[in-house]
């Protein structure tokens, strides 16, 4: 700790700390423009310029060490006209935008000028006259306004590693622009916007749309990925305007991703459901709630009756609240009866915990967003955190980028990961579980491991066995990397003083299964690190919460039926003939999300009663017999458990449209019309509920033990000649699940399921960039549009499943066994 | 190594930047031409040399072992040069140097004045070496230096006797170069560089050119002893794009190097690694500074970086980084063969050594000059530079330090050319430009050209520099386009004291320097242009009226000739006249006139009639401006 005064006030700072940055951190404020807490100094506005006893010349405090003993003044009549000199220059040119500017109010050129700028300009010049730049999506820049501070320059370089902005030319007619001034190309995230202090870079989906006075202000968690971000909506006359990230707010910090920033707009698509829904006559009508639930009690009393309670079962969703997904599976097991309720859990996050006992004995696998960054080695298997978990991904490059830490990414096509990477590893899609076994082999071979201590686990002597098999050769041959890149990362690996493996496991990837987890554990538990030190998010926004809540039993109440306590998961609900006669399916749609779509909607035909309850008019909604309007996540309070395991509030910031009701609102007021009394009535109620759950039905402690699994390789489905390609299902960094494509500004980035596909397979195929393809597996047939890509490997093909209309998941199998799922597929051009 | 040919003689013919202009290239073809005819090639060796230093004089050709001096050649002087100097041993002296006033010629360079005057340290192999054979280079001591640092010196050493020499970077900013090389020895690091910055921005400046064209070596073996004083086993040389010449030369010598073992991996058995890569420069003069520079190495926009990582610490790829200028460099083999004291006997306690100038103007002998720090002025500007070159035209100021630097006019002429002592005026020395200026030039137009020169160049980093100058330029310009107005000699002066002291590098910090001087030693010229709307000599063409004075004018004729507009009416012998309608004020008609009759009047003046043009006429004979000799 240091000591230094400041306009005569005695502070204390941190040694490395500048001295604007002790400053700030003691509530003194020096006016800047081209700082930012997340950068380096840049010192270009010269506007935080102080005067340094014993010094001569101003210096920029934003890049001056602050020094023990150090006398500082901020505001001497020399300084102060100096300081003004700067901000008069600045005004100058800058043009006389404010009435049409969107960043007027909240502007720090502004709020700058106002502060400590001069009221009148000596120099009347020419102001900048270019046009803004509106030619991109979701991004506008306005190179008039630019004051050249750098920041989002520097921001999407230094922080996002996109570096899609740069300055072009030099001295007075200097802009920010893109490549070669051509249309902005990049992430999207909008952290510039964000970041830029005047209105040079906006919001294009914000433009003209209100002056931030008139905008209130509210905090909500973020709907889609499980990192859980505070957005900060700006909300005007009842509808969200748009979303923002706020300096220490949140888990990151203020930093959002594109997602966050511009995907909130899903809650106002067409396909909202207004009002409930009953098929008559093979058409959805509207109906009112009354004639809904009724509708719903007749028809599930009527099943009970004749097949069971264990006839029905519930699907629950990772983009509802706690509440609601508590809710639902109170309402199965108390009022209905069954235990049939299980979610998209079971293809990731559910593998996760399946893993996480067998292997470390431990529950409730929760990953540390900042770990990264105090690791020297990191691992990434055939994933990219920086799409699925875009702040989780960024922490993984800063480590590499910032701490020098060794980042290995093994994957079969390049990323932004790939990009920074220390060794990048490109094996052949799905090869992961080969991989693990050859590290680990040579691991042994090398004796790079404590044997005495590991050779006490169980399952030791079958690892061995079984991973004396994936010798450098066979590993060659399976994954297509050489052994001196094997045995460089083995050692790598295990000589680091500390190191973490992460991957992504979920419903829309089929790349990694149950053994490539189990194979990761055994990586670990060999080297005798910490379960931490393998770190696997849980997928969406409420996965982690969803899979705790789901698991709960409900404390004895009246009527509480307690028979069967195993229910039917997923595979045997939606997959197995004469499983079910009815479903209630809240907030999800399988027959978009889950593989093997043809299946899906075959079993659901085939159900006697068919509930969707969910924000929109769903692919699967329309094959139901009622369908319930659910408010959204901004229309509702609640609680997301990210995969932090931290449990944030969200609040309702705008009113339910049209008459949905939150989901744990509207299985009370089932319960209600079925006569039972579900024991809620309030939101709090459920809190507590939930609450002493957890508590008193903790699981028996996890016993800690660990054991080894070792596993075999197991590939994908097989190619042949008729299905020559294999394809990935992989994420695209603007969307997230499906419920993201219903986002206007979303869609403006990406909207159609693109097919990559690589140059020589195209050309072999005579297929042309941007045209339509027939794509076929061995479960069905989808017609999607083709993208030539250099970025991926021949023979193969990778696609998203976010598009409904992409249908993508037609084609897909089930996981088998804990191994991957990936497709044999056919591609061909389709003829005019 | 190659054949060592036995020339009876060497015709050393200058390749410097001047003589290239006036076809030295084309002389040294002609010579061989010459000489296979004669079936003399065997005998005599024809070398290009770097710059010999009197530009004036080009081209120059120098026959050596006879040390005699030819210059101003013409391919048609070969022929007779070659039959009687080199066939029948009589020196040709028509095509010798005289100066002006006398009549004798002088046959050495030596005894030229020019040259007398001169001490050559840095500049002691040019013009008598052929910059591409390191043989020649190392026949005249060189890499003796690098040798003793290698084998006989600790890296301490070296810093204390380069510290104790007083060598100040010859580069500009004057900082004491022994101090810059013990911070860059005491920083322990994995990885440290040394760099060389020969980028010579200045417009007009080619002190670090000439060296690198006619001694690369001298650069190489500074680098060589500054990495082993440092600890660096990486050195960088910053090469402008713009000198071709300079670049190959240094390539060339840096492979012989290579051959020699002087550069490359166990450096004379040493075991000590060094090696050096050109880097050429692309285009700006920003990347002149020193941390600009460095980003421009790594591939980077060329951007200076704040204090905050000073560059001995964290410079270069952020290592450890020793930068030095050209001049700098090629100080140090002496340095450490001679010793600290040899290099304090010149120059002064404070500024020691020698200093390389780019004497250039309107004096008669321009070139490249070596002197003493401790020389006046006035001594360089006369006796070097033979003083003014134009008939009857006085000395008005001398330009200093480039575009950083500043006017000083006559007053402080009998100063030393030190550090200290040019500060005071308010100049800098800089890195060595040096322009003299006749009572025809234009002060306010000096300033204007400078601030044209440094608003261009801007990064555009900071606010100050990047809006500053071009506010400073739009007033200069206003001023000499006759729309100054009361106040903007304050603005300027004031705008100038906020943008010196907030900018972020040295080019925003020193823009202003030009102003400031002229407004502080010529502040009349400044009144006269914007509250008379005149400029006196008339370079500022809104502001003048060109008028001959009938009482005075000759009717010679030769103005009515020169006029490019036929502006000019007049019989033989009778007093011309100029049209104003038709006169567009190029300023020929005044350039020529030998009998001082044509005035520079106000712009107002374009409207007078006769009889107020007459007046105003008579007051400027009496205002102690303009005397011109009389020319027979």
């Amino acid at each position: 700790m240091i000591e230094l005064t400041i306009d005569g006030k005695r502070i204390t700072a941190e040694k490395g700390d500048t001295i604007l940055q002790a400053a700030l951190k003691n509530g003194i404020y020096i006016p800047n423009l081209c700082y930012d807490r997340r950068l380096l100094p840049y010192a270009g506005c010269r506007v935080c310029i102080v005067e340094i006893e014993g010094q001569r010349k101003l210096e920029a405090s934003c890049a001056t060490l602050a020094k023990d003993g150090m006398v500082v003044r901020t505001d001497t009549p020399k300084m102060r006209k100096a300081r003004q000199t700067v901000l008069e220059l600045m005004l100058v040119h800058h043009p006389l935008d404010c009435p049409i500017c969107d960043k007027a109010g909240e502007c720090d050129l502004q709020d700058v000028v106002y502060k400590v700028g001069k009221s009148e300009g000596r120099f009347i010049r020419h102001r900048r006259e270019a046009p803004a730049d509106v030619r991109g999506p979701l991004i506008e820049l306005n190179a008039n306004r630019c004051i050249l501070c750098g920041k989002c320059v520097r921001i999407c370089d230094e922080h996002q590693g996109r570096v899609a902005l740069g300055f072009i030319g030099r001295g007075f007619p200097t802009s920010v622009q893109a490549a070669f001034g051509e249309i902005l190309e990049c992430d999207y995230c909008g952290q510039c916007v964000d970041i830029c202090p005047t209105g040079a870079m906006l919001s294009k989906a914000y433009r003209f749309e209100a002056r931030p006075f008139f905008l209130e202000e509210k905090d909500t968690i973020c709907s889609f990925c499980s990192v859980g971000c505070t957005l900060t909506l700006g909300i005007r006359e009842g509808k969200i305007l748009r979303s923002r990230g706020k300096e220490g707010t949140g888990v990151t910090d203020g930093n959002l991703c594109g997602r966050g920033r511009f995907g909130f707009d899903y809650i106002y698509s067409e396909s909202r459901l207004k009002t409930p829904m009953i098929r008559k006559d093979g058409v959805l009508t509207p109906a009112s709630w009354e004639e809904a639930l009724g509708y719903i009690n007749d028809n599930l009393k009527s099943i009970i009756d004749h097949y069971g309670p264990s006839s029905i079962g519930a699907i629950g969703s990772h983009r509802c609240t706690n509440e609601d997904n508590y809710m639902l599976q109170k309402f199965m097991r108390n009022v209905i009866g069954s235990h049939n309720i299980d979610s998209s859990a079971a293809f990731g996050y559910a593998l996760v915990e399946k893993a996480w006992e067998m292997a470390f004995g431990q529950k409730n696998h929760k990953i540390d967003l900042k770990s990264p960054l105090n690791k020297d080695v990191i691992l990434i298997l055939e994933s990219d955190p920086s799409i699925t978990h875009p702040i989780f991904g960024l922490n993984i490059m800063w480590a590499k980028r910032k701490k020098g830490a060794n980042l290995v990414v093994a994957d079969s096509r390049e990323t932004k990961l790939t990009r920074y990477s220390s060794q990048w590893l490109k094996i052949k899609p799905g090869t992961g579980v080969a991989l693990l076994n050859g590290i680990m082999k040579v691991i042994i071979d090398k004796g790079l491991f404590d044997k005495e201590k590991v050779s006490t686990v169980a399952g030791f002597s079958s690892l061995m066995e079984v991973v004396k098999e994936y010798t450098p050769e066979t590993v060659h041959k399976i994954t297509g990397i050489t052994e001196e890149e094997l045995t460089t990362v083995a050692e790598i690996f295990a000589k680091a003083k500390s190191r973490m493996v992460s991957l992504s496991i979920g419903i829309s990837e089929n790349t990694k299964g149950l053994d490539t987890v189990l194979a990761a554990a055994n990586l670990i538990n060999l080297l005798g690190d910490s379960a931490d030190s393998l770190q696997i998010p849980a997928e969406y926004s409420n996965t982690f919460g969803l899979y705790q809540v789901m698991r709960l039993i409900p404390d004895a109440v009246p009527g509480y039926k307690l028979s069967d306590r195993s229910g039917k998961d997923v595979l045997e609900m939606l997959y197995e003939t004469d499983s079910l006669n009815a479903l209630y399916i809240v907030g999800e749609d399988p027959v978009v999300t889950f593989p093997n779509s043809s299946k899906i909607i075959g079993r659901l035909k085939a159900l006697n009663l068919l509930i969707v309850q969910d924000i929109a008019l769903t692919e699967t909604a329309k094959l139901a017999n009622v369908v319930l309007p659910a408010s959204s996540w901004a229309e509702k309070d609640g609680t997301f458990t990210n995969a932090e395991g931290l449990t944030q509030r969200l609040h309702k910031v705008v009113s339910a449209t049209g008459n949905s009701l939150p989901d744990w609102q509207i299985i009370r007021n089932l319960s209600q019309t079925m006569g039972e009394d579900i024991g809620i009535k309030h939101l709090e109620d459920i809190s507590e509920e939930i609450k002493t759950s957890l508590e008193s039905h903790q699981p028996s402690l996890p016993s800690g033990k660990r054991a080894l699994y070792p596993v075999h390789y197991i590939p994908g489905e097989e190619s042949d000649a008729d299905y020559q390609l294999s394809m990935i299902v992989r994420d695209v960094l603007h969307h997230s699940g499906s419920i993201s494509t219903r986002s206007e500004s979303l869609n403006l980035v990406a909207s159609e399921a693109l097919l990559e596909i690589s140059e020589q397979d195209a050309e072999r195929r005579g297929i042309l960039d941007n045209s339509y393809v027939k794509v076929s597996s061995r479960r069905g047939t989808v017609y999607l549009k083709a993208k030539v890509s250099d970025a991926i490997p021949e023979g193969t093909v990778y696609v998203p499943t976010h598009f409904p209309h992409g249908r993508v998941n037609t084609l897909i199998h089930l996981p088998v066994n804990g191994g991957i799922s990936i497709d044999a597929v056919k591609v061909e051009p389709v003829k005019a | 190594m190659a054949e060592q040919q036995q020339y009876r003689a060497n015709l050393m013919v200058c390749a410097g930047t001047s003589c290239v202009s006036s076809e030295s290239f084309r002389i040294k073809e002609v010579i061989e031409e010459e000489l296979k005819k004669r079936e003399l090639e065997k005998e005599i060796g024809v070398v290009l040399t770097g710059c010999s230093g009197l530009c004036a004089a080009g081209p120059v050709l120098t026959i050596y072992p006879d040390g005699i001096f030819y210059q101003k050649l013409k391919p048609d002087d070969i022929p007779y040069l070659v039959e009687e100097h080199l066939l029948k041993g009589r020196p040709v002296k028509r095509l010798m140097y005289k100066i002006p006033e006398k009549r004798a010629a002088i046959p050495t360079m030596m005894d030229i004045p020019f040259y007398k005057h001169q001490v050559l340290r840095v500049l002691r192999n040019k013009g008598l070496i052929d910059p591409e054979k390191i043989e020649e280079y190392i026949a005249r001591d060189g890499y003796q230096a690098a040798a003793k640092a290698l084998t006989q010196m600790t890296s301490e050493e070296i810093v204390k006797i380069v510290t104790d020499s007083g060598l100040r970077g010859r580069g500009g900013a004057g900082f004491p170069t022994g101090r810059k090389w013990e911070l860059g020895l005491k920083i322990e690091a994995d990885e440290k560089y040394v760099v060389c910055n020969g980028d010579e921005g200045d417009p007009g400046a080619f002190m670090d050119r000439s060296v690198m064209e006619a001694d690369p070596h001298a650069v190489i073996e500074g680098m060589i002893i500054g990495g082993k004083a440092t600890g660096s086993h990486k050195g960088y040389i910053y090469v402008r794009a713009e000198y071709p010449l300079a670049v190959k030369r240094l390539q060339i010598a840096i492979d012989q190097c290579h051959e020699a073992g002087l550069l490359g991996k166990d450096i004379l058995g040493t075991g000590f690694n060094f090696d050096l890569e050109i880097y050429q420069g692309a285009g700006a003069f920003v990347c002149g500074e020193a941390t600009a520079l460095m980003r421009s190495i790594e591939g980077k926009r060329g951007m200076p970086r704040p204090k905050l990582w000073r560059s001995a610490v964290k410079g270069l790829f952020d290592k450890p980084t020793v930068l030095n200028n050209v001049e700098t460099f090629a100080n140090i083999p002496q340095i450490i063969l001679n010793g600290a004291d040899w290099y304090r006997s010149l120059g002064t306690e404070k500024s020691t050594g020698t200093k390389v100038f780019a004497l250039t103007g309107a004096i008669r002998n321009v070139g490249l000059v070596e002197v003493p720090m401790d020389m006046t002025l006035r001594t360089i500007i006369y006796d070097i530079g033979g003083g003014m070159k134009k008939k009857g035209r006085k000395f008005k100021a001398v330009q200093l330090g480039g575009p950083s630097g500043g006017c000083i006019p006559e007053e402080f002429l009998d100063i030393p050319v030190t550090y200290e002592a040019i500060e005071k005026t308010g100049a800098i020395v800089g890195s060595g430009g040096m322009v003299a200026m006749d009572d025809s030039s234009c002060m306010v137009g000096v300033a204007k050209y400078f601030l044209d020169f440094t608003a261009d160049e801007s990064c555009g980093k900071c606010v100050p520099c990047r809006i500053g100058t071009r506010i400073m330029l739009d007033l200069l310009t206003d001023i000499t386009e006759g729309h100054g107005k009361e106040g903007d000699i304050e603005t300027l002066e004031d705008l100038s004291h906020d943008i010196i002291a907030t900018s972020l590098c040295g080019l925003g910090q020193s823009a202003p320097n030009p102003v400031l001087t002229t407004i502080r030693y010529f502040r009349d010229e400044y009144v006269s242009h914007i509250r008379d709307k005149w400029c006196k000599v008339g370079v500022c063409r809104d502001l003048a009226t060109f008028y001959i004075d009938e009482k005075m004018c000759k009717g010679c004729g030769l103005c009515l000739k020169a006029c490019p507009s036929k502006a000019i009416i007049g019989e033989k012998k009778k007093p011309h006249r100029i049209i104003q309608e038709l006169c567009v004020q190029c300023r020929t008609c005044y350039e020529v006139c030998r009998f001082k009759t044509i005035r520079v009047l106000p712009a107002a003046a374009r409207m007078a009639n006769e009889a107020e043009l007459m007046e105003l006429a008579g007051q400027i004979e009496a205002w102690a401006g303009i005397e011109m000799e009389e020319v027979e």
